[in-house]
């Protein structure tokens, strides 16, 4: 079955016979569609760790601030 | 008996399960892949009607074949929402609607480019391509009513009753080629047989891509499933340290 390769040139294989437009663009789209499918849930994982990083870092600086706050208006009222 | 039931509704298990299940589906699906395109452009012989466009068959069949599958697996996490309220299965069912609606938006447009030199036409109100175009339009529905119910409970529920009816559309479009006689060919009949006119080199680099493209279906719904759980846990304890976990490396 595999010494049956249906084009005898590299030039015929990319013709497709009269379908060169057909054939590719129903193979590019699927190229397309899968690559979309797979790489988009990866980066919107990325952006959300992202985000979530900068959310935890933020509130850490807020609490951080406000202890301080805190101590410098206890200060204030001790003297 | 319903212990494994309720452990697999825990987002957490599943996060944890599906981290270990992603890399071999990867490998299996792009092997597949691999094997699948490869035979279906170079080996398959050509059609003495349709030509080379026999090769857009690798790619139509299963990518249609596959967006059917997205309804029922909507309705049946609908009924487990109902009934045992289980949050994974929403997570899913959210996730899957915009997977099937592109499933179902490439389905419709390979047909077309495949349409257009073997029937002359791009598109017709045939049986088959109508009841596909009414299944995408159900399923921009479901995203559309998610988006517009603001919480989360109840545009859950919206959304397991309006996949439980739009179910309804796929024995429609399964049997649209036998009832209506119009212009989409019903399945063809593979067999085994010597005399059939649809040998082994016809239909096994098909069934290859059919998993091919399953393989594909079930690893970008696992991939945004994952994404939706970090979302909705995300003030539990295991995604935070998670996070952390993550920043550090």
């Amino acid at each position: 079955m595999f010494d049956n390769i249906q084009f005898a040139s590299v030039g015929e294989f990319f013709q497709m016979g009269k379908y060169t437009f057909h054939v590719w663009s129903v193979y590019g789209l699927f190229a397309v569609f899968l690559f979309v499918n797979l790489y988009k849930p990866r980066m919107q994982r990325r952006q959300f760790i992202r985000e979530q990083r900068q959310k935890a870092l933020r509130d850490k600086q807020i609490a951080q601030q406000s202890a301080e706050q805190e101590r410098v208006e206890a200060l204030g009222e001790g003297q | 008996m319903w212990q494994w039931f309720f452990r697999l509704g825990s987002p957490k298990w599943f996060y944890e399960m599906s981290g270990k299940w992603l890399p071999w589906l990867f490998v299996l699906m792009t092997a597949l892949l691999s094997v699948g395109i490869v035979w279906a452009l170079l080996y398959v012989p050509q059609d003495y009607q349709q030509g080379d466009t026999i090769r857009i068959m690798y790619v139509h069949v299963p990518v249609a074949s596959i967006s059917l599958a997205c309804f029922p697996l909507m309705a049946v996490a609908g009924v487990i929402t109902l009934v045992w309220k289980m949050k994974l299965a929403d997570m899913v069912a959210k996730c899957a609607a915009p997977i099937g609606a592109w499933f179902t938006a490439v389905a419709l447009a390979t047909g077309a480019i495949w349409g257009q030199p073997i029937w002359g036409t791009w598109w017709a109100w045939d049986a088959r391509l109508t009841s596909m175009l009414i299944q995408f339009f159900l399923l921009i529905g479901v995203i559309a009513l998610r988006s517009a119910i603001e919480s989360t409970d109840a545009a859950a529920k919206a959304c397991a009753l309006l996949s439980i009816v739009g179910a309804i559309n796929v024995p429609i479009i399964k049997y649209s080629v036998e009832w209506w006689n119009t212009l989409h060919q019903p399945a063809s009949n593979f067999s085994m047989a010597e005399d059939s006119p649809f040998g082994p080199e016809i239909w096994v680099p098909l069934v290859i891509m059919i998993f091919a493209v399953y393989c594909f279906f079930v690893i970008s719904l696992i991939l945004s499933t994952r994404n939706e759980i970090l979302e909705r846990e995300r003030r539990s304890q295991w995604v935070v340290d998670l996070i952390a976990d993550e920043s550090t490396k």
